[in-house]
């Protein structure tokens, strides 16, 4: 168990508190309890060596593809006098992830921090907080303290970090408007500058070539949080929280080292956000942190970490909540920690319908495959559902969602690995349900398809 | 809605002469906003915003007035409007409705509310009723699963919702 946790020190969270007593941390609550060190202590650092720390530490990044974030600061290249910047991915709109609206609604200073000595670290002068925008609550308490920070001298004319690439650094609030691809790093660039949310073609990579053509750098709001306790405390600090790389693995493969925002949501007793190690198995989760299953009702699956990771199935309670998940327990990964608990009485034909129709909603329409595939399951997937379905239906769905993403190479961005993922392990996981959901008597023939 | 095609060009709208983009939007933006980017384009998502708050839609000549403050060609400012889900190019309701139906909150039973909304209401989701109070939206996941199902109206937040308690975010409204 977590003795005291790094990202929610002053938010109460299970065990170690009472949500219900969470209220905003304002700027002097903050330097108070320590607030602020961890940027003082790197502007007293070289901006290289403070990259080193984070690779040492092996933070990867906590949005959803775990890529080590000391590595993604170093592909910079030189700078040349002009702008570089910072964006910050709090478009938090994976369905079932609401870990970082935590931070932003109670300990905004945190992730402004992080924000700070991410700035130092890459030599970046301008950030923007890329919040989505149903968050409304949210944004008006980071606005508020963006503020603060100016006034305090964080940010603005006369900021303690002084001039970067011979500019005053600043950060900027700037709000999404409901598109679920804003949070693919590209298509947030494209939306920053004021186009249609389209992720583009890499390379160029953001870190060459970003936001108004120029280097960026694209975080998660937690990774951010997480570096000034790094910063403080020092890398090997860190490594001793999470799980370490599997014995006789080479030092390339990244480990799970730190702690991590677990969200639970589902008939869960106490469904909510709390820190743990990363590697928490998903029985403790549901268990000890969440107060067991509501009502008496019965463990049948999980959703990992929003529902582009795929299923845990009957047999995977026992699943450790590392980024190993996805090898361990054929899904996707660990995506964002935060888990859905499905239950025995949910039908898993409506749970893969209502993921396929989310990807067909959201899906940005670039790409063929991903445009017409997603909408294509959504049907079919309905029809299964209302009994009007055939065998030959089952393997038209895996057909369609496996042939669909970047991993198949079909399409430019991961959207469509995601409902491939959701549908293909679902299937697979819980094939009975599907078995037993169609008829095999029936045939298709061109007759029917015409009607 | 992203790919959704949208009826972005019809005018529902007559033209009026009183223009949409004001002049105190106009200075706040040059001011504030603007300064922000490097290019004026990207304050278009902003600039939407703060019309649609004062108009509560956005209509054809609302657009190409942005588009002309910006610089920019009329279709850039349509194309960018018509790719988001909040920005609304027909009029709607005085109060907006945005149910969530993403995953956790149909296992928690998002579909039950929607029926009693639609009943209370006598709209189908994505309707307004006919006294332009309210618009009834069915959305994916708007980030608050811990308090599944859960529901916007505007920009209030009501989470733990049942067919018992919907009615009550309709409540209290003028």
């Amino acid at each position: 168990m977590l003795e005291s946790p790094m990202l929610l020190s002053r938010v109460p969270s299970v065990p170690h508190g009472d949500p219900a007593d969470r209220r905003t941390i304002s700027y002097d609550d903050y330097v108070k309890t320590g607030g602020y060190e961890a940027l003082d202590k790197a502007l007293g650092m070289e901006p290289k060596d403070i990259i080193e720390v984070v690779k040492a530490a092996e933070l990867r990044g906590r949005g959803g593809a775990g890529f080590p974030a000391g590595m993604k600061w170093s592909f910079l290249p030189p700078q040349d006098g002009e702008q570089r910047f910072l964006a910050i991915n709090a478009d938090e709109s994976e369905p079932a992830t609401f870990k970082d609206q935590v931070l932003i609604a109670f300990d905004p200073h945190q992730t402004i921090e992080g924000i700070a000595i991410c700035m130092r670290a890459c030599q970046l002068d301008t950030a923007y907080f890329y919040i989505r925008g149903e968050y409304h609550h949210h944004r008006d308490i980071f606005e508020n303290a963006i503020k603060e920070a100016y006034t305090h001298g964080v940010f603005g004319e006369n900021s303690r970090m002084g001039k970067v690439n011979d500019r005053w650094p600043n950060l900027y609030l700037h709000r999404g408007a409901g598109a679920y691809i804003c949070g693919e790093e590209t298509a947030l660039l494209e939306s920053l500058e004021g186009k249609r949310g389209w992720p583009r073609i890499k390379p160029p990579f953001p870190a060459v070539s970003g936001a108004f053509g120029r280097p960026t750098i694209i975080n998660n709001v937690e990774t951010l949080a997480t570096v000034p306790p790094i910063i403080t405390n020092g890398a090997e600090w860190f490594k001793t929280h999470g799980v370490p790389r599997p014995e006789g693995a080479p030092p390339h493969v990244p480990a799970s080292y730190g702690t991590k925002l677990f969200g639970v949501s589902g008939p869960v007793n106490k469904p909510g956000v709390f820190e743990e190690h990363l590697g928490l198995k998903l029985s403790d989760a549901i268990e000890k942190f969440c107060g067991g299953m509501m009502h008496g009702k019965k463990y049948k699956g999980a959703i990992p970490g929003g529902i582009s990771m795929g299923v845990l199935g009957r047999d995977q309670y026992e699943a450790e909540l590392d980024f190993d998940i996805g090898k361990k327990y054929q899904c996707l990964g660990l995506g964002t920690a935060c888990v859905t608990v499905i239950p025995e009485d949910v039908s898993m034909v409506a749970m893969a319908r209502n993921c396929a129709r989310f990807y067909s909603h959201e899906s940005c329409g670039q790409c063929t495959p991903c445009r017409e595939g997603g909408n294509w399951l959504y049907k079919v997937l309905s029809r299964v559902e209302q009994g009007d379905g055939t065998t030959k239906d089952l393997d038209l769905l895996l057909e369609v969602a496996g042939s669909m993403g970047s991993m198949p190479g079909t399409t430019i961005c991961g959207l469509a690995d995601g409902a491939n993922w959701a549908v293909r392990t679902i299937m697979n996981k819980f094939w009975d349900e599907f078995e037993a959901a169609v008829s095999k008597e029936r045939f298709v023939s061109l007759a029917v398809v015409g009607q | 809605m992203a790919w959704i095609t949208k009826n972005s060009s019809a005018p529902i709208a007559d033209r009026t002469d009183t223009p949409y983009l004001s002049q105190e939007t106009k200075d706040h933006f040059e001011r504030e906003i603007i300064p922000r980017y490097p290019t004026r384009q990207a304050a278009t998502i902003p600039l939407l915003h703060a019309i649609q708050h004062d108009h509560n839609w956005l209509p054809v000549q609302a657009m190409e007035e942005a588009a002309e403050f910006l610089g920019i060609p009329a279709s850039a400012v349509m194309d960018t409007a018509t790719f988001y889900e909040e920005f609304f190019l027909q009029p709607r309701g005085k109060y907006t409705v945005w149910v969530c139906q993403s995953i956790s909150c149909e296992i928690m039973g998002n579909t039950k509310l929607v029926d009693k909304l639609s009943d209370v209401l006598g709209i189908s989701p994505g309707e307004t009723t006919e006294d332009g109070r309210f618009t009834l939206m069915n959305v994916e996941c708007i980030g608050a699963c811990g308090g599944a199902p859960c529901a916007l109206v505007n920009e209030k937040l009501h989470e733990n919702l049942t067919v018992d308690n919907v009615e009550q975010i309709l409540s209290g409204l003028d």
